[in-house]
Formats: C-alpha cells, sequence, structure tokens
C-alpha cells in the first residue's frame, strides 16, 4: 500500500500571525485524488487543516491549490502521479498564489469575485424580445464554446505574473467571460464592453506569459480569449486608444511598410507623448546600436504581404 | 553533412540585437548546421499582430512556413516569441483543413506559395540541448566556461503553453542546464527562471514589466549567478537594455550581466569576441570574459 508524505502550507490566524508547514503522512490505496488526501488528513489526524471543496467532480472549481507549485484541481489531481513527477519526494500543498490566505489552505477570493463582476459577465440583450427564444447557430456558439467552459476556479490567476505585478489587473477568468459575452450574437454591448475591458489594468496589461492557458484545468485558454478581445477592439476602432493597441498599431505600420518590425518607431508610436521625455535612455540605446534605422526594412515580395493585409477580413 | 534549416532570426536579432545574429551565423558551421536565408519571410507578429488582426497573424506566418517547404528545409529560430508564433499557426491550420485551405487562397490571391503542412520549426537551444546536439559540441573540444556560475533564464513562451511548445517540461525544464554543464559551468538555480521578463509590455506598461523583470533578476543574483544567459532576444532586451530601468524602478542593484545562448556557447568555444559584440550590451560582461578567459 503507498504510502505518501505531505508537506503542508499552515495559516491559523488565530493562534498564530505566522504561517509555517506541517507535515503528514497517510497510507493509502493506488488511486487517490489530492482532495481525498487533504480530506482524509482532516478526517483522521487533524480536525483543524481547512480547505475548500464542494463537488469533488471538477465542476466546482473549489478545491483549487499549488501541489509542487503548480496550480491544480485538486480533485483532478493523483496523488502517485505527482509522486512520479516530483521522484518520490513529500508532496508539497500550499493554497494558490496571487491572493491572500485566511485560513491553511482557503484564501480570500473577493478580489476575484469583484474583478468577474467588473466585466458584466452576464448576457445583455437590450433590443426588443423576439417572439420566441433567440437561437444561435452551432457556427455562432462555437466562437464562445471555449471560453463557457470556464469554472471560475482561478486557476489562472494563481500563476498570472501581470497579476504578481500588477494587484489590479482584472485578469484571465474575468477576459474569458467578457469574452464570451462581447463574441455572444445575441448580445448587443460589444462596443461598450471593447470600452470597458481596454482601460488600465485591461486586457492591454497581459503580459503573454501564458500561464494561464497552461494551468487552466478545462482547456479555456484564457490568453487566447485576451487576444480576440484585443481583436474586438481595434474592430471598433479602438486601435489608438491604449498604448497597448498603439503598439500593436505599429507592427502594422512596420508590415505594411517594409514586413519587418522597425523597432526605432514603435516607441514614439506606442508612446507619443511619453517618449520624447525619455531621452537620457533613448541616448543611450542608440550608443549601444539599439536604435536601427527608422527607415522601412524591406523585404521581398512585400507586394504580397501588402495584397494580404488588403484581402484578409477579420472573423471575430 | 550540415543539416539545412530555413533560418528565421526574428526582426530583433536582425536589428536592435544584431550580436546574436552574428554569433549564431559564426556558430552555424561549428554545430553542423547550414542557415539558409529567408529574404521574403515578414515578422511574426509577436503576439501583438495576433492580437490586432488574428486572421492576418495567421495568414503571415503560414505564409513563411510556405516558403520554408519551398526551400525544403525545416525552420530554425533563435527567438522565443518567433517560435510560438510560427509553432501556433503551424498547428493551427494542421489540425484543421478547412482552415489551411481558407488560408491557402489568400496566400494564392497574393500571389504568394500555398503550404502543404510538412515543416517544422525548432530553436536552437531544441536542437543543442539534445544529446545529439551536447555531443557536437563535444566534438568541437570546448575550452569551456571555466565553472561560471550562470542563471538559465528561459522567460515564458518556448515553454507555454506545453501544448504548442511541447520540447520539455514547463515547470521543470532542464534544457539550459544541461548546456551550462556541458559547457564546463555551474548552474546558479532559481525559481523565477520560467518567469515573465514583461518585455511585451514593457512599451505600454513599462512599470508593470520592470517588477516582472525583477523577479527573475533579484533571484538570479541572490542564487549567485556572475551571470544570466536567455534564449531570446526579447527576453535579453528586458534583462539587459533596460536593467538600470529596473534598478531604479525597484530600488535594487542586480548587476547582472546577460548572455544570448549563442554567446554562452561562444564562448565555451571560444568563438572571437568581435562576432559575439558584447559592446553592445548595457550591463558589461568584463567580468564574465575574465572568468572564462575570452
Amino acid at each position: 500500500m503507498p504510502q505518501t508524505t505531505f508537506d503542508v502550507f499552515r495559516y491559523q490566524p488565530d493562534t498564530s500571525d505566522d504561517a509555517y508547514r506541517q507535515t503528514y503522512e497517510l497510507e493509502h490505496g493506488e488511486d487517490l485524488t489530492l482532495l481525498d488526501a487533504i480530506l482524509r488528513l482532516q478526517n483522521e489526524q487533524d480536525g483543524t487543516l481547512a480547505v475548500r471543496y464542494s463537488c469533488r467532480s471538477a465542476i466546482c472549481g473549489s478545491c483549487t491549490c499549488r501541489a509542487d507549485g503548480k496550480t491544480v484541481l485538486a480533485c483532478m489531481t493523483q496523488v502517485e502521479d505527482l509522486k512520479d513527477q516530483n521522484g518520490g519526494q513529500p508532496v508539497r500543498v500550499d493554497p494558490i498564489g496571487n491572493f491572500k490566505p485566511i485560513k491553511d489552505l482557503v484564501v480570500d477570493l473577493e478580489p476575484f469575485w469583484s474583478k468577474f463582476r467588473s466585466v458584466k459577465p452576464y448576457l445583455i440583450a437590450d433590443d426588443a424580445p423576439p417572439e420566441r427564444e433567440r437561437i444561435v447557430s452551432k457556427e455562432a456558439m462555437q466562437k464562445i464554446y471555449n471560453e463557457s467552459k470556464c469554472i471560475l476556479c482561478a486557476a489562472c490567476y494563481s500563476e498570472c505574473n501581470s497579476l504578481a505585478a500588477d494587484s489590479e489587473f482584472v485578469g484571465p477568468a474575468a477576459f474569458a467571460w467578457g469574452f464570451r459575452f462581447a463574441a455572444d450574437e445575441r448580445d448587443t454591448q460589444r462596443s461598450q464592453r471593447a470600452k470597458l475591458y481596454s482601460g488600465e489594468h485591461g486586457i492591454w496589461d497581459c503580459t503573454r506569459c501564458m500561464y494561464c492557458n497552461e494551468r487552466c484545468p478545462k482547456g479555456v485558454d484564457p490568453r487566447d480569449a485576451i487576444e480576440k478581445l484585443g481583436g474586438i477592439a481595434f474592430q471598433e476602432g479602438l486601435g489608438m486608444k491604449d498604448a497597448g493597441a498603439r503598439h500593436a498599431k505599429a507592427f502594422l505600420y512596420s508590415l505594411r511598410h517594409g514586413g519587418k518590425l522597425n523597432e526605432t518607431l514603435l516607441v514614439p508610436l506606442t508612446q507619443p507623448l511619453k517618449a520624447p521625455f525619455d531621452l537620457p535612455f533613448a541616448v543611450k540605446m542608440i550608443s549601444k546600436g539599439k536604435a536601427p534605422s527608422p527607415l522601412p526594412h524591406k523585404i521581398r515580395r512585400l507586394d504580397e504581404v501588402k495584397t494580404i493585409m488588403k484581402n484578409v477580413k477579420e472573423t471575430i | 553533412m550540415a543539416r539545412k534549416f530555413a533560418y528565421y532570426p526574428g526582426c530583433v536579432a536582425e536589428f536592435s540585437s544584431k550580436e546574436l545574429n552574428s554569433t549564431t551565423k559564426a556558430l552555424a558551421p561549428l554545430l553542423d548546421i547550414d542557415l539558409q536565408e529567408m529574404p521574403a519571410a515578414t515578422c511574426c507578429g509577436a503576439g501583438d499582430v495576433a492580437e490586432a488582426k488574428p486572421n492576418l497573424y495567421l495568414t503571415l506566418n503560414v505564409r513563411i512556413l510556405s516558403q520554408a517547404e519551398e526551400m525544403g528545409c525545416d525552420i530554425m529560430t533563435i527567438c522565443n516569441v518567433c517560435t510560438l508564433n510560427l509553432r501556433r499557426a503551424n498547428k493551427l491550420v494542421r489540425e484543421d483543413p478547412r482552415l489551411l485551405e481558407a488560408v491557402n487562397e489568400e496566400l494564392v490571391k497574393a500571389g504568394a506559395r500555398p503550404y502543404e503542412g510538412t515543416r517544422e520549426v525548432t530553436h536552437l537551444l531544441w536542437y543543442i540541448a539534445t544529446e545529439e546536439g551536447l555531443s557536437l559540441l563535444e566534438r568541437q573540444g570546448p575550452k569551456g566556461l571555466s565553472g561560471l556560475r550562470v542563471a538559465p533564464y528561459y522567460g515564458c513562451q518556448l515553454l507555454r503553453p506545453s501544448s504548442v511548445m511541447g520540447f520539455e517540461d514547463p515547470d521543470q525544464p532542464q534544457s539550459l542546464e544541461r548546456l551550462i554543464v556541458a559547457l564546463g559551468g555551474e548552474v546558479a538555480d532559481y525559481e523565477a527562471k520560467s518567469k515573465c521578463c514583461g518585455f511585451p509590455i514593457l512599451l505600454a506598461r513599462e512599470n508593470t514589466a520592470l517588477k516582472e523583470s525583477h523577479v527573475a533578476l533579484s533571484q538570479a543574483r541572490d542564487a549567485g549567478a556572475e551571470c544570466m544567459v536567455t534564449p531570446c532576444p526579447l527576453c535579453h532586451l528586458a534583462m539587459d537594455a533596460y536593467q538600470r530601468k529596473a534598478e531604479a524602478v525597484n530600488g535594487e542593484t542586480y548587476n547582472m550581466p546577460v548572455l544570448h545562448l549563442p554567446q554562452l556557447i561562444g564562448l565555451a568555444l571560444g568563438l572571437d569576441n568581435k562576432i559575439m559584440d558584447f559592446k553592445r550590451h548595457m550591463v558589461p560582461v568584463d567580468q564574465v570574459l575574465s572568468v572564462v578567459g575570452a
């Protein structure tokens, strides 16, 4: 019968201000999820061990935690798999990152919920109601299928690098829901949503670390949703509004005029008002040869690129 | 016989970080690779074009893949971001024949060659950090790194999403470590080696980005690293060119020289310093050069 050592993060604010680690031993069968292991520890060894859970079936999104540093749904993770991956070491169990622990593995998710609410995560159809239900074609639903799978487990926030650097970043799951409604053909707020999501701490703050896509237990790919919201913002005429959008626009400019990125123009095109005040840094960059010619870097057969740019239609 | 690749250095290596391009080209014959230029290739869009115009991103990247197909080669990159963008486009059209057909229609309309879906995209690191790659280095009789303590810095997009990248475990990557050890260096290990450098938002959200680069720079410093090595020129810009700014914003001193991956290999193989052009770095690498006797 397998035996596993669990090295668990403990935080009991009623008795101490400091977090500490505690080791537990458990003998168990071959098939045991991490959540079942935690619940057995709670039931059999230590009733003070706190964990949030509900369905045990990877659908409620409550038991998200870190196993050996990696954010998982505890109910979806086999203890024996963790040991295979860590070479039989004790399994480290921690609360998810980027949130304040309340007690042991339970964190304060209020910032998550308030960000979720801020994207208006519900259908807004303020046109006249039809006589019967609003029918959506399979093709139209397919566009938002991935994002519809989100169970709000917050795994994508746990290792989000933008959130770690900026606690106000709205974040991956909220934007996945934002896209889910912005791209729903019944929703009438596409343009308003694009504006709402494009502000400071919004979609242009995503640093593309790809942790959200990597960690999502449901295959939502929140980063892809944020990217598609960028596309919607462009379609809605917001391509010059935010520095992030202007940065993307500068790439389109470079492509059209030469085919290769014009790095030197990227700075003033992204930050036209700020760039002139960063002169000392610009001088340093120039002195190191890091500011190449601002003339277009022309590739061969640029005409193909120009035709493609003229012809290709966006379909988000 | 040297293995041929369609060489896609990416825009940053061609322009602002030329030292990466020149070093890679000089290393190629030593690593038994023949890098063929792609004079009609565009920028991959760096995630920005995908964010503004996703269909355009896909079409332009498939156009690049098709050029490699015409050359009869797989693509070799030296940039995390280019690798992800090209691989992602490749995966999307290979898994969806109808999508490939639609993209090809646009390519043909523009007078470009349609893509048949036969090419692979690899990064120099993936080529060299295999048993075969390391034995190629061995054959060169490297003079080695003299125990230089190197912090491996992967960044994000060569590892994640693993469904697109897939070379190694994104949470426990080992390719840079294998290479450092094989070249006679010591690994300075630290947790943030696969965290983000902040580069994608460096111009639009400078403070947030500099707080991101701080995590890896400070941890590498605390791990006693004498330098950092990265397979990505964008990470290099964030870590090297913007390092003094990160110091100012975070109120810390890192003094961390940052090497491009081919420069680390070049140092161990005794490549000419002029080719590696360390003068173009913002943080001086003199100390590193004196440790390895270059």
